[in-house]
């Protein structure tokens, strides 16, 4: 029995030596939605929950490569909608209509990503702030207007649709897709952490504040600027890509305005620079509707009232906490330890008298 | 042609050169790191085992009558320990009785307390006496205790030298193993290094002679000019700042300081005239031909005006981004995090707090600039600039905003930095106390235009100096 309790002992004290590296959290969390995923089959989690939470993931990799952009970088950009739109129709079109394999696809998908952020990187060089925003948000909409009239490649305005996902050569099961899709969203919150908790992260963060002092320390405006906004979008085009798996299907409405801004409102709402709070915020925006709010009459029968709670989440996150809900978690957690403070010195005070 | 060649071969083995030098000092700090976390942790379980004895040994030794002043120590605190929990426990007696007195309680339960208190007196005074009875000396047999003292000391000194050699074999056996995995390629790119020596004299010798400005000295301006539209903020000006020295350019406001230095920085590109910049004995650049973000790998550092620090990032954060163009891994490196990127933070992360630590930050390393005071902010700029290696610091205005203390501070830093680091030091500064005291040279400029250069006194008593301070002379 010692014996037991001794082992159980140095156990604990190992998980508690992980549980200071940065990484444990996120990976418990990929393990969290794995057994999620896994009570699924079962029926103890409702479908519609799970399709949630499938979406929110892939949400969730677009924000996190647009808090690189806006809450790292300090660069504004309205165009995510359009590289996700891309990234849909790269796999749709080589992978589904011309039937390439899904290798294949990626790297071309990776090269688009590559070039486009590229292209937009230079814009960004000579336009800062507002004016960044609204450059790529023509560009956006430029792109979605392809989509619409370029039949040849995303089907036209009708939509693309993509049945045939295949990985090395066998057809994949949609379980598959999901577990594929919670490996890659664990993928992409470690890769975002080691990216800011790098010298290439600190570049980004000095870029944000200063640009004199950041040039005077040796760094690049138009590298990092370029691989800012590269980053975004290859995070917007793997999420593209892994959309198409998931939904099956791509029509160019989707790909518009307020899509770029429900990204934007989610990185905003949670905390551009905490990837908990992107999280956190991701879900507000994309799957509080759909997990929780469709359970209530009333906003079943009023589909579009969701919106009108949306807005109200953003207005009062911004007045109140301007840092994000992460912020609002933060302040929770205070305001408990400071409670608990009182109660104890209270508690102190009825058993011993008031202090000498 | 020849000379051509030559200067480009040249070229490249001093750059060579640079990155096997630095490849060397970071291996060496690494080196250094290493052995260090070895030897604290080493010294720490030691530390723990002799205390852990000291523990068992205490109460024998007091059995035993043997005097120590750290037992005597130890048995205070005990008795205050005892004496502060019955305290507390009076404390809460006293306070229910009150309650109880209150509510009017019946005479019973008021007498209750009485005998509880009686007990816990009780209770004191036993606890004290079993303490005093473990740290009195036993008369009747201290012979027994005496010997079973020597016994158990013997044997936990033997237990814990045994364990000492075994950790000292270990740390030896360790410090060998790892030493001889640097060592190699300490050795390799040492020869190398001896290797370069040779073929940059052989290099260098047509050239010498033929580099543009002099041995000693560091910068060169020539004919530098300004303008911004009609205005003529640089005027043709000359000068050279000497190797080692420490510099000071001085004029009234708006005289054009600090667009020299964003011209020498490439913040703006200068109308017409030369920079030169003496970035090695042998090598001679136009600053020119450099874009503003690879100045600092020539090895020119400045700091700014209002202070540009990056808020959201701690001082130490700050000093590393300092540090960005010494890191050798790549974009790939950094994002799986490569072993190479571990190592190279951790030498750079005691770099910076060496550095901190010379200039009296080390307690400010993890908060965020954000609400410090100017003086300290001023002190980390300064402190930022140190991490690159420089050899010509700029410093823009570094006294601006301090007081007389921290500016007599400041003087003491700056004159240090130019001993320690072996850097030429370049200041613009209105504080005319700091300027004379701590300049070899002074230049003195008005309108962009050359007013005078020389030592602080000469220029003390310039005329065309005091003239464009305090106005026309009558």
């Amino acid at each position: 029995m010692s014996i037991l309790t001794v082992y159980l002992k140095a156990f604990l004290k190992s998980i508690q030596k992980l549980s200071k590296h940065p990484y444990f959290g996120f990976i418990v969390f990929g393990v969290v939605l794995l057994i999620v995923q896994l009570m699924n089959l079962s029926g103890l989690v409702t479908p519609t929950l799970m399709k949630t939470l499938i979406l929110v993931m892939i949400y969730s990799i677009i924000s996190l490569g647009f808090a690189l952009l806006l809450g790292y970088a300090g660069l504004a950009s309205l165009g995510t909608a359009g590289f996700v739109g891309l990234g849909t129709y790269f796999i749709g079109h080589f992978s589904g209509t011309l039937g390439y394999p899904f290798i294949v696809t990626l790297v071309i998908s990776l090269i688009g990503a590559i070039v486009l952020g590229v292209i937009v990187g230079f814009i960004s060089l000579r336009i800062e702030g507002l004016y960044l925003g609204i450059i790529t948000l023509g560009l956006s909409e430029i792109m979605k207007e392809v989509f619409k009239s370029f039949s040849a490649f995303t089907n036209g305005v009708n939509g693309l649709s993509f049945r045939n996902f295949a990985l090395f050569g066998q057809p994949v099961s949609d379980l598959t897709v999901n577990l594929l899709i919670i490996f890659v969203f664990i993928i992409m919150i470690l890769a975002t952490l080691n990216i800011i908790k790098s010298p290439t992260g600190r570049a980004l963060l000095a870029m944000k504040n200063s640009d004199s002092a950041a040039q005077s320390m040796g760094i690049s405006l138009l590298k990092y600027r370029l691989l800012a906004f590269v980053l975004a979008t290859i995070y917007a085009v793997i999420a593209g890509i892994l959309y198409m798996a998931n939904q099956k299907f791509s029509i160019p409405t989707t790909w518009s305005l307020d899509f770029s801004l429900n990204i934007l409102a989610a990185v905003i709402v949670g905390g551009a620079q905490s990837i908990t709070g992107i999280i956190l915020g991701t879900f507000m925006i994309f799957g509080l509707n759909l997990a929780i709010l469709q359970n209530i009459p009333f906003f079943q029968n009023n589909p579009d009232a969701v919106w009108i709670i949306n807005g109200l989440l953003i207005i009062l996150v911004i007045m109140f906490y301007p840092g994000g809900l992460i912020r609002l978690f933060q302040a929770i957690k205070y305001s408990i330890i400071s409670r608990y403070k009182k109660i104890k010195h209270a508690w102190r005070v009825y058993r011993y008298g008031e202090d000498d | 042609m020849a000379k051509m060649i030559n200067r480009a071969l040249l070229k490249y083995h001093i750059s060579k050169l640079t990155t096997l030098n630095h490849q060397l000092s970071f291996l060496e700090a690494y080196l250094e790191i290493i052995l260090n976390a070895k030897q604290t942790k080493k010294d720490k379980t030691l530390m723990e085992m002799k205390k852990r004895h000291s523990e068992i040994l205490e109460p024998l030794m007091m059995k035993a009558g043997i005097h120590s002043d750290n037992v005597e120590t130890k048995k205070q605190d005990l008795i205050d320990q005892i004496n502060k929990k019955y305290h507390w426990h009076f404390k809460a007696l006293s306070q229910s009785k009150k309650r109880a007195m209150k509510k009017q309680a019946s005479s019973d339960k008021i007498n209750h307390f009485a005998d509880k208190e009686a007990k816990m007196h009780q209770k004191q005074e036993e606890a004290l006496q079993s303490l005093a009875l473990r740290y009195t000396k036993d008369e009747n047999n201290i012979a027994m205790h005496q010997s079973n003292y020597e016994i158990n000391k013997t044997k936990l000194e033997q237990k814990y030298l045994t364990k000492q050699t075994k950790l000292d074999q270990k740390f030896a056996l360790d410090t060998i193993k790892i030493k001889k995995n640097y060592s190699d390629r300490i050795e390799r790119i040492k020869k190398a290094i001896e290797d370069e020596r040779p073929l940059l004299k052989k290099y260098a010798k047509g050239l010498e002679s033929a580099t543009e400005i002099p041995q000693d000295v560091i910068l060169r301006l020539e004919n530098l000019n300004m303008r911004f539209g009609g205005l003529l903020a640089v005027d043709n000006l000359s000068f050279d700042v000497k190797k080692g020295e420490i510099f000071g350019l001085i004029g009234p406001n708006g005289a054009g300081k600090t667009t020299i230095f964003n011209c020498i920085t490439r913040f703006y590109r200068p109308t017409s005239g030369l920079m030169l910049f003496r970035k090695n004995p042998v090598e001679v650049i136009h600053l020119n031909d450099y874009p503003v973000h690879n100045i600092i790998k020539q090895g020119i550092v400045r700091t700014f005006q209002n202070v540009e620090l990056i808020w959201e990032l701690s001082i130490l954060d700050n000093l590393l981004v300092a540090a960005h163009t010494t890191y050798r891994s790549g974009f790939f490196g950094q994002l799986l995090h490569m072993p190479k990127l571990k190592r190279e933070e951790e030498v750079m992360r005691s770099k910076a707090l060496g550095i901190l630590e010379t200039m009296g930050l080390l307690q400010y390393q993890y908060m965020i600039p954000y609400g410090l005071p100017y003086g300290i902010l001023k002190k980390v700029e300064l402190a930022r600039t140190l991490m690159a290696n420089p050899k010509l610091i700029i410093l823009d205005e570094p006294a601006a905003g301090l007081n007389d203390l921290e500016t007599e501070n400041l003087a003491h830093i700056i004159k240090k930095i130019r001993d320690d680091y072996q850097a030429t030091i370049f200041l613009v500064e209105h504080d005319m106390g700091l300027v004379m005291d701590i300049c070899d040279t002074v230049c003195a400029i008005s309108f962009g235009k050359m007013l005078a250069i020389g030592t602080p006194t000469e220029i003390q008593n310039n005329p065309l100096v005091r003239s464009a301070y305090l106005g026309e002379e009558s």
